[in-house]
């Protein structure tokens, strides 16, 4: 029997994994993706966006309004996303603290764990000297209108950019182990010392006895039943809630599958008269600080894509479409991320077990929204831009909530031991325990609970 | 050529991509690239019960006439800012058309009989990797 299973294998499982694994502790990595390393993953943007992620590359709320960006692969969202690495504020934590009754949601208390998940990866702060065009143009914009901005911080090693490389190109995983993704950091480390993974394995349910938990799935087309004294899941907001619902535990947590929230992040073009591009280089360097943005509750961020998601954001067709793809070397690019309310999304199964996701822009979540683009507007207008390409869509890479955390089991899921309420040998620590949008980068946050509960269950 | 889509299905995928992205300038018509001799490349990984309504669909699309394919394709692109169920599968359907055509289209994949230059040739894209 083992001591745990840890069903995901991204930011938390992957913490978790490796911490539990050093201890000692007899660990099995459950993922449904692929393995994935850094001479086989997929090198086009084609082959990665229908390889990488659930739904072979796009999932929808139950209106197709909003587009979500989930990976399944080992490594789970580290490997496609930026491996921006931000602590989470007093803001973030005193709203968490009231909302979940859990004492240690404060920065204080926090702080070892983030400083112990920091020491196990390269952390690089962006330097004006490595920007691209794209942030340049950002960041004088931003001077010009008085707005503050940062640069980013990532978790990187080797990435050569002064070599030429485009990091655009690991937004499908990284071909070098530079960028500090869960597999380099977490996964990779702890299979050299026997960390067994199981990949392509599916999760189906899991039940729940006094002494042990039996996990179900399929590994392809094998059906599997492994029995485990504890599970951990760590499938994010999507995959934890999921294996939740399947498994028939609503009746007895009338909060599992609420306060469901995304960032939802809107991407704005412009147009200028030279070549900015935008996907050489380091693509992403730069974002807001300004106070005055986190308390609208937005911010923003250079980013640029490749062809096909740009195309695909682009509401046109024809000759039309064309004309601005011509553009895709003078184009600028700034997101905005809005720090959207957990009242307007929730998870539910239909009756053949699909998740099905409701999430609703709340009046708030709209003015949030129209401030923060009528802001970039305004940047862009303020470096000269000759057009701007507003896009109708609007995804969500960071997905949270759904097991919410906290001391009252009529409103949370998981009790601050991150123990499921009632069902003791169920733990969650990922991104599905957060009380609503932190409105930041939520990667080290889940690392630094993830570091939390690995420590307590090693005492 | 398809194992996943019939020859109907990639005819009318050809007719419904001619529309989103046709000949214009430098840019090439979608048929024209031969990029869909690599649509099971894109395809593949998605959910087989969503492949078999696509591979019907299609069919049936590629016996309609050609003003039924702009409307739909018009009706597609105005879904997304509309609200109702009826849109709701055409924003879906939009998206699941166009992340094949545009998904292949800009893929720098064309077809063995294509000479011209490829779209991305023509965007004048490129990314570097310095490979460890």
């Amino acid at each position: 029997m083992y001591d745990f299973v840890i069903v995901g294998s991204g930011s938390s499982g992957g913490t978790l994994a490796r911490n539990l694994h050093e201890a000692g502790a007899k660990v099995v990595v459950l993922e449904a993706g692929k393995f994935f390393r850094k001479n086989t993953f997929p090198k086009t943007e084609m082959e990665y966006s229908s390889q990488l992620f659930w739904g072979g590359g796009i999932e929808f709320d139950s209106h197709a309004k909003t587009a979500f960006l989930r990976a399944k692969c080992v490594g789970g969202t580290t490997i496609v996303n930026q491996c921006l690495m931000d602590r989470f504020d007093d803001d973030c934590f005193n709203d968490w603290k009231n909302r979940s009754g859990a004492d240690f949601m404060s920065v204080e208390a926090m702080l070892p764990y983030y400083e112990r998940a920091e020491a196990k990866i390269n952390l690089h702060t962006f330097d004006s000297k490595e920007f691209n065009k794209n942030a340049d143009l950002f960041t004088s914009g931003c001077d010009k209108l008085g707005y503050k901005w940062k640069a980013l911080r990532r978790g990187m090693s080797d990435c050569k950019v002064e070599e030429g490389n485009d990091c655009i190109g690991c937004l499908g995983g990284c071909f070098r182990d530079s960028k500090q993704s869960s597999l380099v950091v977490s996964i990779q480390v702890a299979e050299k010392n026997g960390l067994e993974i199981r990949s392509e394995f599916e999760v189906e349910n899991i039940s729940h006895f006094s002494d042990h938990v039996i996990v179900y799935g399929k590994q392809g087309s094998v059906k599997q039943e492994i029995k485990c004294a504890k599970v951990i899941l760590a499938g994010g907001a999507f995959g934890s809630t999921h294996m939740m619902l399947k498994s028939g535990f609503k009746s007895q947590l009338p909060a599992l599958g609420k306060g469901f929230c995304q960032h939802p992040q809107y991407m704005l073009f412009g147009v200028f008269d030279t070549p900015i591009d935008a996907h050489k280089g380091n693509f992403q360097t730069v974002s807001s600080s300004d106070p005055g943005f986190r308390k609208k509750g937005f911010k923003l961020e250079n980013v640029y894509a490749q062809p096909i998601s740009v195309g695909m954001l682009f509401n046109s067709y024809g000759k039309e479409h064309q004309e601005l793809m011509e553009k895709y070397r003078y184009m600028s690019c700034i997101e905005a991320a809005v720090r959207d309310q957990p009242e307007g999304g929730e998870m539910n199964i239909d009756k053949k077990g699909k998740l099905i996701i409701t999430k609703n822009l709340t009046d708030q979540d709209k003015q949030r929204r129209d401030i923060a683009l009528e802001t970039i507007r305004n940047i862009f207008s303020a470096q000269g831009v000759k057009k701007i390409i507003n896009s109708p869509f609007y995804f969500g890479l960071h997905l949270m909530g759904g097991c919410s955390i906290g001391v009252d089991q009529t409103k949370s899921v998981v009790n601050p031991e991150f123990q499921v309420h009632g069902l003791k040998n169920i733990y969650i620590a990922d991104t599905s325990i957060f009380p609503s949008a932190p409105g930041i980068n939520p990667a080290l946050s889940t690392m630094a609970f993830s570091q939390k509960l690995s420590e307590e269950i090693i005492k | 050529m398809s194992t996943i889509f019939n020859k109907f299905a990639l005819k009318g995928l050809n007719r419904i991509g001619n529309i989103m992205v046709p000949r214009n300038g430098q840019f090439p018509a979608f048929s024209e690239t031969g990029c869909l001799e690599h649509v099971d490349d894109i395809v593949s990984y998605a959910p087989q019960n969503d492949l078999k309504d696509l591979n019907l669909l299609l069919s049936i699309l590629s016996f309609m006439p050609g003003f039924v394919l702009l409307w739909l394709v018009k009706t597609m692109t105005n879904s997304h800012h509309k609200d109702g169920k009826f849109y709701d599968i055409f924003r879906m359907l939009d998206f699941g058309l166009k992340g094949i055509i545009l998904g292949t289209y800009y893929s720098g994949k064309v077809g063995i009989n294509f000479k011209g230059k490829s779209p991305l040739q023509v965007i004048d894209f490129s990314i570097n990797r310095i490979e460890v």
